[in-house]
């Protein structure tokens, strides 16, 4: 057969699985193709963190005996793809992105690749992170083993973290999709910066078991995909009850598209000022036609503001008491050292110090943000806002580094990626144009469990405009 | 996992603009993890001023 045309690896899923069942590609080829690729240019944009070219070939030889056999086990069989490394495959490294755990090997598989391998999926990598998902409040994109991880768009910009391998890997047609993480911000952020669809699940839809825990109460692992679309089938498999998670929510999803309720005459609640004030100058034109798309697509857009808490001293202080706790051994031993970040280093280390009432009174507060959370919803569908204020950052610029000019009085939902988080909040990241040459988007935030609408409104968005099949330049 | 903090203090926090700085320095050590410790104790003082009612209790289950 041969070689695989370029625009197979910018493909959706349907899309390569249309071309699997027509035997017109073998999922081998695919893989090998894939890996190919990512062993070439995941290097580029230090996304690669290990190459399984040897297992996912095994693994396609068996789901082209299925299909050819006419054994289908739906649309994600003999489709390769990319894992985040912190999520554990058997018998091979699993490194977190840090030093200390450069050498670590786990004996089991994540419930995520369990899943994904049930229905004839092909893990063909594993995708580079910020080490220990920036737990400790890192300050450069290069605390990572992989180095800083580089966008496909611009590689002297950042693809954001912790997610950074995933998001870069996807944008440059690497994998057809990965699955990342977010603790607070690490979907959210590197989908936004790399241009690619993503999904931030409902906190405890979708099994933690086999990832490496950062805050039990606040990570969730979600897909990074070509389309809205992608995202809804590979939830569809990654989600479910798993007794492996203590925070399990015990439900499963199936992707209905075909049920939903119409987009038409939903409500989406905004805070204008994000998008006049709060939002990168370069970045506000498209994120205005964003806004204006959804508003031909007959939804609402209501003025909203976010319930008033104190989000990052809240998600700092979850983060950091949960974090010290699961790192406790790292910090004892003295091997926390051995990070690469200083401000990570120092900011796991006084993680210890945090009061216990300190975070008990942040778990209480959580409880009203999420009846507030509840109230609001009883008023719009969605939130929209930005995915990020501004495009991808330098490389090497501080993440420190405050906003250029003085900042608005009225905070808008700039708070939203903490506020959704603290309330276990679905998002997703559509991507919605350029500022200069690097790309912008939207999130959306739902109730609770409802994905099923965030992803009909992506389809009518992305049904709408083709930013989310835009291609990086040279790749 | 990109935390905001810079970015949520400046949104919550009406009135601190701040011109752009110059990539900073990184600071010492020593120094790094003063302001950490600092940061901590900013938090905790800035959740104990929220007032709570009695009844709410954490955000968490145990599931026996």
């Amino acid at each position: 057969m041969a070689e695989p045309a370029p625009n197979l690896f910018f493909a959706t899923i349907p899309e390569l699985n249309e071309q699997l069942l027509s035997r017109k590609i073998s999922s081998v080829e695919l893989a090998r193709a894939f890996s190919a690729r990512l062993a070439e240019l995941g290097p580029r944009y230090n996304a690669l963190a290990l190459s399984l070219t040897q297992q996912a070939v095994h693994k396609a030889e068996g789901a082209d005996k299925e299909i050819k056999r006419g054994r289908s086990r739906g649309p994600l069989q003999g489709i390769p793809y990319g894992v985040k490394d912190l999520i554990s495959f058997a018998g091979q490294p699993t490194t977190w992105g840090a030093p200390p755990y450069a050498a670590q090997v786990f004996d089991y598989d994540a419930t995520v690749i369990t899943r994904l391998a049930a229905v004839g999926a092909v893990l063909i990598g594993k995708l580079s992170t910020v080490e220990l998902a920036g737990g400790g409040g890192y300050r450069y994109a290069s605390a990572s083993l992989q180095g800083p991880g580089k966008n496909p768009w611009d590689p002297s910009k950042w693809s954001g973290g912790s997610s950074s391998g995933p998001a870069a890997a996807v944008a440059a047609g690497l994998v057809p999709f990965a699955l990342g993480s977010e603790t607070s911000g690490s979907i959210v952020t590197p989908a936004s910066y790399c241009g690619v669809t993503a999904l931030r699940p409902t906190y405890g839809l979708v099994s933690r078991h086999g990832a490496m825990a950062l805050s039990w109460t606040l990570d969730k692992l979600g897909p990074f995909a070509r389309s809205a679309e992608d995202c809804g089938l590979i939830l569809q498999v990654i989600a479910g009850a798993d007794g492996d998670d203590p925070g399990s929510a015990g439900r499963s999803f199936y992707y209905t598209p075909q049920y939903g309720r119409p987009v038409r005459g939903m409500v989406a609640g905004y805070a204008p000022i994000d998008f006049s004030a709060w939002a990168d100058p370069a970045a506000r034109p498209a994120l205005a036609d964003a806004l204006g798309i959804l508003n031909q697509s007959g939804i609402q857009l209501k003025d909203t503001k976010l319930p008033d808490f104190p989000y990052g001293s809240l998600i700092s202080t979850v983060i950091g008491a949960e974090g010290a706790s699961i790192f406790e051994p790292l910090l004892t031993s003295g091997r926390v050292n051995e990070l690469i970040d200083q401000a990570q280093i120092a900011g796991l280390k006084a993680n210890l110090d945090i009061p216990a009432i300190a975070y008990l009174k942040a778990m209480r507060v959580r409880r009203q943000i999420q009846d507030a959370f509840r109230l609001l919803f009883s008023n719009v569908d969605v939130l929209v806002a930005p995915g990020r204020l501004s495009p991808a950052t330098p490389i090497d610029q501080s993440l420190d580094q405050d906003r250029p000019g003085p900042a608005p009085s009225d905070p808008g939902m700039t708070a939203l990626i903490a506020a959704a988080n603290l309330a276990g909040l679905p998002a997703l990241v559509l991507p919605c144009g350029f500022a200069g040459n690097l790309p912008v988007a939207l999130q959306l935030v739902g109730a609770p469990f409802t994905e099923n609408q965030l992803l009909a409104i992506g389809r009518e968005f992305q049904s709408r405009t083709d930013w989310h099949r835009r291609r990086p330049p040279g790749v | 996992m990109k935390l905001t903090r810079r970015q949520l203090a400046a949104a919550l926090a009406a009135g601190t603009a701040a011109a752009q700085a110059p990539s900073l320095a990184i600071p010492a050590p020593d120094a790094e993890l003063q302001a950490a410790r600092d940061r901590v104790k900013a938090n905790a003082a800035r959740l104990a001023a929220l007032p709570v009612p009695m009844a709410v209790e954490p955000a968490f289950q145990f599931k026996p």
